[in-house]
């Protein structure tokens, strides 16, 4: 049976590889198709709609509402000016050095970063960030990698991500914040260095272009500068959740409150966080209808049924060598790109599920698996939103950025593999 | 800083407000007053005539493809200095210059040469020292320390300049601005606008 399940799993993985299918659904149909596999009864105890669809929809609910309010953060950073301000600042300080404003934008696209992620994130600091280092002269494929890799210096501390890492796997959020602070390093080196290797290597690119400015300015409407303390908004949870270890909802909501408080008048404030709420609902529209996907897929593999069909498989291929391990585990790192087995947005959190469940690794080793995995997912899949949107508002292809940008995240996989072999094997 | 004008004595209005509407649509700039915009764009534009003469040392490279890409000449710093000339756009530019008949203001040739030229500033500033010039020029101030000032850089009008200098250098009537704006509109291209989104 556990076979099937696994046919059934590649199956899944094609449907989504060739976009017949949208992740969210393959993945729903997927857990469906595993818990009746695994001979779950239709209703009651373990089965196909108590377990799975009606238990597993809200799974990770938490992680749902952390999303919303990093979207609803995020939006207010574009309305009030803030994430504008910030890369205009740069710009204007560092113009003449290429190198400089790239090392800025990244900067801010690393503090976007901890807030929210994926595509509003890419957009909140590649709006302004991509055309404004074009402008200088930073070639267009550095221009999207740097976007990126600056949002995938964030995601250690991206509290969403906490969030879905501590409900998905069963882990204390203690757990993953430590974890999380040694990737973090990796993380930032590697950002740093695809900045600086890449600008020493590309230099500078300088045209003449044939589009020119519209006619009518059909421009993005005077925002204003936000006051200096303002700029302060997206450390603010970070703050709180790092430093005073405040849980993660309410930090978020901190820092909502502080973004509309330092830059909103009084009379408006009401109108602002209703009108950037609704519009944060729609970005994390995408996110949202995931997570209630992976939600069912992560109750399908713990069924008892599906546990007991896949574990002696599993265990059969899965390496208890620190050193083989690490191995596998970075030669595998592909296969999270183009919706592959391994992304941990996808398939692969149902994969953590099952390695977890049967008891083939402890939680710790697959948390740190997960997240390595998800610094290459989050820079260099093609088929992923941030990736897809930062190159074509470059003007660069998605693979483009792929080919820049994987190595530089290869190596932060690695690092984060072998800190997981190291102390969680 | 006094800026030496050089030919042309006055500036072809409708040339500078091809150069305000660059800037308009340069990121950084959104919603910034209109005659700071074209203040700074005639900064750009004089200083861009009143730079010396120099010939290009980057290597020249000729290729097709700069309609796919939407460009008529790039310039790299990196592995070597290398001038690319887009002969598609090049031909496309001379066409569009005799239907339009805009041969006075664009000669025979000049597109070429005006395409040399503009990429030579952008060499020119990237390793020389004028870039602190028009940055001084400009007086973008953005911090001030007592008497002491930092002036900003103003995101586009490099570009400006370099349109300016092709101007002058190449003896041409117009903006290569004028010229720029009619090959956008014959190929029917998108103009740049910072709010394009995407989901799947
Ligand atoms: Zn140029």
């Amino acid at each position: 049976m556990g076979v099937i399940i696994l046919l059934v799993m590649a199956a899944g993985v094609a449907a989504m590889l060739t976009r017949k299918i949208p992740t969210a659904f393959a993945l729903v149909l997927l857990a469906v198709a595993i818990a009746v596999l695994a001979g779950a009864p239709a209703t009651g105890k373990n089965s196909v709609l108590d377990t799975v669809v009606q238990e597993g929809a809200p799974m990770l609910a938490a992680t749902m509402i952390a999303i919303l309010l990093g979207s609803w953060l995020g939006r207010l950073l574009d309305e009030t000016g803030i994430a504008g301000t910030l890369v205009r600042k740069i710009v204007e300080f560092g113009g003449d050095r290429p190198v400089v404003v790239a090392l800025g934008v990244l900067a801010v696209s690393t503090l976007v970063g901890t807030v929210t992620g994926s595509a509003p994130a890419a957009m909140l600091a590649g709006i302004v960030g991509i055309p404004a280092m074009i402008a200088v002269g930073i070639p267009k494929t550095t221009a999207a990698g740097t976007i990126l890799m600056g949002i995938a210096a964030g995601m250690p501390f991206e509290l969403p991500i906490w969030q879905f890492f501590s409900t998905a796997l069963e882990l204390p959020v203690e757990t993953v914040r430590e974890f999380m602070l040694k990737l973090f390093p990796f993380a930032l080196t590697a950002a740093v260095a695809f900045v600086l290797v890449e600008t020493r290597r590309r230099g500078v690119e300088h045209t003449w272009s044939l589009r020119t400015a519209p006619p009518k300015s059909s421009q993005r409407k005077r925002l204003g500068d936000a006051p200096w303390y303002a700029l302060l908004t997206p450390v603010i949870p970070l703050v709180l959740a790092l430093g005073f270890e405040l849980a993660i909802i309410p930090s978020l909501l901190a820092g909502i409150l502080y973004a509309v408080l330092t830059t909103t008048r009084p009379g408006q404030i009401s109108k602002r966080l209703l009108r950037t709420f609704y519009s944060g609902v729609e970005v994390a529209a995408p996110p949202i209808a995931l997570f209630i996907a992976i939600g069912m897929l992560l109750a399908a593999v713990k069924l008892p049924g599906a546990v007991d069909a896949l574990a002696p498989l599993v265990k059969g291929v899965s390496p208890q060598n620190a050193v083989l391990f690490v191995i596998v585990f970075t030669v595998l790192v592909p296969l999270c790109l183009y919706r592959g087995p391994l992304n941990v947005f996808g398939l692969g959190a149902g994969i953590a599920g099952v390695l977890i469940a049967a008891g083939i690794y402890p939680a710790a080793a697959v948390l740190g698996l997960a997240t390595s995995y998800n610094q290459v997912f989050g820079v260099s899949d093609p088929t992923s939103t941030q990736t897809v949107w930062a190159a074509q508002y470059a003007g660069v292809t998605p693979q483009q950025v792929m080919v820049r940008t994987l190595p530089y995240v290869w190596f932060v996989a690695l690092g984060g593999i072998c800190v997981t072999a190291a102390t969680s094997l | 800083m006094t800026v030496v004008r050089a030919t042309p004595a006055t500036w072809h209005p409708d040339d500078i407000d091809h150069a305000v509407r660059l800037l308009a649509a340069t990121p950084t700039h959104e919603g910034r007053d209109p005659d700071l915009l074209r203040q700074w764009a005639l900064t750009a534009t004089e200083f861009g005539a009143s730079l010396p003469a120099t010939p290009c040392h980057a290597r020249i490279v000729q290729l097709q493809g700069g309609l796919d890409e939407g460009l008529l000449a790039r310039y790299t710093s990196r592995p070597a200095p290398t001038l690319t000339l887009f002969t598609d756009s090049v031909q496309l530019a001379e066409r569009v210059i005799a239907e339009n008949g805009w041969r006075d203001w664009y000669p025979p040739g000049s597109v070429r040469a005006a395409a040399l030229a503009h990429e030579a500033v952008h060499a020119q500033l990237h390793h020389g020292p004028h870039r602190a010039r028009l940055k001084r020029a400009l007086g973008h101030v953005v911090l001030r320390f007592g008497r002491r000032r930092v002036y900003g850089h103003v995101a586009g009008t490099e570009e400006i300049a370099a349109h300016a200098y092709a101007q002058v250098t190449c003896g041409l009537g117009r903006s290569p601005l004028v010229l720029t704006t009619a090959l956008s509109e014959h190929l029917n291209l998108p103009p740049l606008t910072h709010s394009d989104r995407r989901e799947n």
